[in-house]
């Protein structure tokens, strides 16, 4: 029973937060002291005009600066962390010579952290509540509704989708490797390129920085889609480069085929997969390329080192009527597929890319 | 002396035609992984000493009927005259950037539309000179209305 | 590119922030960030500058300590015990605590309505970011918190550090002041 005014409450009263029992005690009062009566209200007003104070939008470009900070603050860790790492490795070769050798080159201690996101992933034999922890050498298993994210040490994360067994195959500083099976991977890397692969029967994606979907089935056909960055997949020296927006199909014994726009015409992408896959000839290479825009020119520049070398000529001379070829580009070098000249004409290629 | 002086001026234009200008790309054509989130990139052409140009823009837009202006931030790459550009404007409402560039006494500009899936490239417009409010408020009307899209 | 309604916070984006995740990070930011950023502000008698920084520290700081997110609390609580500490700590640091900017500039209430309205509606505005400015601290911010942020009471004890007797007290007298300072605002602008 509020016997005594209960000035310090009134808010809770107002907003509901009182217990039952102790409303009814503050209304039996209410109704019999106007001094808490009149508090009331003023608390009730005070609340009142602050609808008349509006949210203001935070201001734009601050996003930016909080990353740059973010960016920045992990620099100073990495550096900081660097140096102490160096200085307790020294220390402990001092004492334990052959100890710190292990630690240092296998880090087989090393787990990355699991997150459930839907359903039961299972790491080893062992299904994931909401959290857990998988070394090199686990499999990571997914079924129809179950999916899972894994934290790439310090580089970023990967995506497990459903259906999906995939291995960690290594955890080192300098190559963080998954192997996929089969199912999907979605992969956010923030790096630089070259630290995390993903290996598969038909290939291995190489990061160089980027954002990617790879799927697999148990047979090694497979799909790369890209969505921000580029990838490199490479199979027994073939590669093939995908930047954002397009994509590529592999085949195991094959590898990666032939890089495409996801905007480029159906036709184009059709008659890609019967060139690249299915040993079409003459008359899917001409659709190929009537179909092609300028921006088509990342698959005409993969196209050159693929086609016949009577073709060449072909290839060659509609990426010239696509787009100007440029200096340091001589038509008779590229022809030879002379490496130097590639490189420099995908360089310039990739402004219209 | 008519024809004369239309003569200059069309040498004169081809001449003018040849300078400093941009060139925008997907963030692929830096070949530099920090570009990776970039919106686009962009490289100087046509200046002697790429490093020297002075490079700026603004994201100019349009928010619920608003006129909005953000200062542009651009990031330079490793390749002298290679810059990125990263979003730092507001996903909602429509944007265009502003690029505005000079190298000694050449001037560049650039208008380069932002879609939802990024750059558009087919609506971009380039200048030897930066553009002008007339020419932006056109870029911006023309995406609002879905003409650049 | 997520895109959250707003206070769809799901375990899922809070998992994939946890693994470094920058879309997660940015569509956290979005559904937080006016209201973070209007706490810091009117807390700040309007110090645009300040808020921003502020603000800035706030969501540096959540992603850099995600990892300490139990989850055994709303996501929520534990931000604006962020937002708290953060303008706690700005006001220990300050050297005067009692400056009203003036500098805060009557656009940022405007409306769509006429220009005789718009005027209106920034000077009542103003007289209750006045009034707000000159509570103490504590009091402040208890009262920011409650009106931008939809709290329970014990989630704001937990996001200041104290009993919910004492969010109730602080509530109730800081609406209090702001009542006998703005005394007839209301009726008069009717």
């Amino acid at each position: 029973m509020f016997t005594k005014h209960f000035s310090g409450q009134l808010a809770s009263y107002i907003d509901g937060e009182l217990a039952q029992r102790k409303v009814q005690q503050a209304e039996l009062h209410l109704g019999q002291c106007a001094r808490c009566r009149t508090e009331c209200e003023q608390v009730r007003y005070g609340m009142a005009v602050l609808e008349h104070l509006p949210l203001v939008e935070a201001p734009e470009g601050a996003w930016a600066s909080i990353e740059a900070a973010f960016q920045q603050s992990r620099s100073r860790t990495t550096a900081t962390t660097g140096r102490w790492r160096l200085a307790f490795a020294a220390t402990v070769v001092l004492v334990l010579a052959g100890v710190a050798y292990w630690a240092g080159v296998h880090q087989s201690g090393m787990r990355w952290e699991i997150v459930r996101l839907a359903g039961s992933p299972i790491v080893g034999a062992k299904q994931i509540r909401e959290a857990g922890r998988v070394g090199a050498g686990e499999w990571i298993e997914t079924d129809s509704r179950s999916r899972a994210a894994v934290k790439v040490g310090e580089i970023g994360s990967v995506e497990v989708g459903p259906n999906t067994r995939v291995r960690v195959v290594a955890m080192r500083p300098d190559e963080h490797r998954l192997a996929l099976l089969r199912g999907e991977i979605r992969a956010r890397i923030y790096a630089p390129p070259r630290l995390f692969f993903v290996d598969t029967a038909s290939g291995t994606a190489v990061d160089l920085g980027c954002e990617y979907e790879l799927k697999t089935d148990e047979d090694g056909f497979g799909m790369l889609r890209v969505t921000k960055g580029w990838v490199s997949f490479q199979w027994k020296g073939l590669e093939s480069l995908v930047p954002a927006g397009a994509s590529c199909r592999t085949r195991p014994h094959v590898g990666p085929g032939i890089p495409y726009f996801d905007d480029a015409s159906e036709n184009l992408k059709q008659a890609l997969e019967s060139f690249a896959f299915e040993k079409g000839g003459n008359e899917t290479l001409s659709i190929v390329l009537t179909e092609s825009r300028a921006r088509d020119t990342l698959t005409l520049w993969h196209l050159l080192s693929r086609v016949e070398v009577g073709d060449r000529e072909r290839v060659y001379d509609r990426i010239a009527a696509l787009t100007p070829v440029p200096d340091g580009v001589s038509r008779e070098q590229a022809l030879k597929l002379n490496p130097e000249t590639l490189k420099r004409w995908k360089e310039e290629l990739s402004w219209t890319w | 002396m008519l024809r004369l002086g239309i003569t200059v001026f069309t040498v004169a234009a081809l001449v003018l035609a040849a300078g400093f200008t941009f060139t925008i790309g997907s963030p692929v054509a830096s070949q530099d992984y920090q570009a990776k989130a970039a919106a686009f990139v962009f490289r100087t052409e046509g200046c002697a000493e790429p490093a020297k140009a002075q490079i700026s823009g603004t994201a100019e837009g349009l928010v619920k009927g608003a006129r909005r202006s953000v200062v542009l931030k651009v990031t330079a790459m490793t390749k002298p005259g290679v810059y990125a550009v990263y979003q730092n404007w507001p996903p909602e409402g429509e944007w265009v950037v502003n690029l505005k560039g000079t190298c000694t006494d050449a001037s560049a500009g650039a208008i380069v539309p932002i879609g939802p899936k990024g750059f558009i490239r087919e609506s971009s417009k380039f200048f030897q000179r930066p553009a002008t409010n007339a020419e932006i408020e056109t870029s911006l009307r023309a995406l609002a209305k879905g003409g650049n899209k | 590119m997520i895109n959250l309604s707003d206070r769809e916070i799901s375990a899922e984006i809070i998992a994939s922030c946890r693994l470094g995740d920058r879309d997660a990070f940015r569509a956290l930011y979005d559904v937080y960030k006016d209201r973070v950023y209007s706490i810091s502000l009117y807390f700040f008698h309007g110090d645009q500058a300040m808020a921003t920084d502020v603000s800035q520290q706030v969501f540096l700081k959540l992603m850099t300590s995600i990892g300490q997110f139990r989850g055994d609390a709303e996501f929520s609580t534990w931000l604006y015990r962020l937002v708290v500490n953060a303008c706690m700590d700005a006001v220990r640091h300050s050297k005067s605590e009692a400056i009203i900017s003036d500098r805060f500039r009557m656009e940022a209430f405007a409306g769509t309505g006429s220009q005789e309205e718009d005027y209106a509606r920034a000077e009542m505005a103003n007289s209750v970011r006045a009034a707000v400015s000159a509570l103490p601290p504590k009091f402040r911010i208890a009262v920011l918190l409650r009106y931008f942020e939809d709290l329970s009471y014990e989630q704001m004890a937990e996001a200041l550090h104290c009993s919910m007797g004492t969010v109730a007290s602080r509530l109730s007298r800081g609406h209090k002041i702001l009542a006998e300072r703005l005394k007839g605002l209301i009726s008069a602008k009717k």
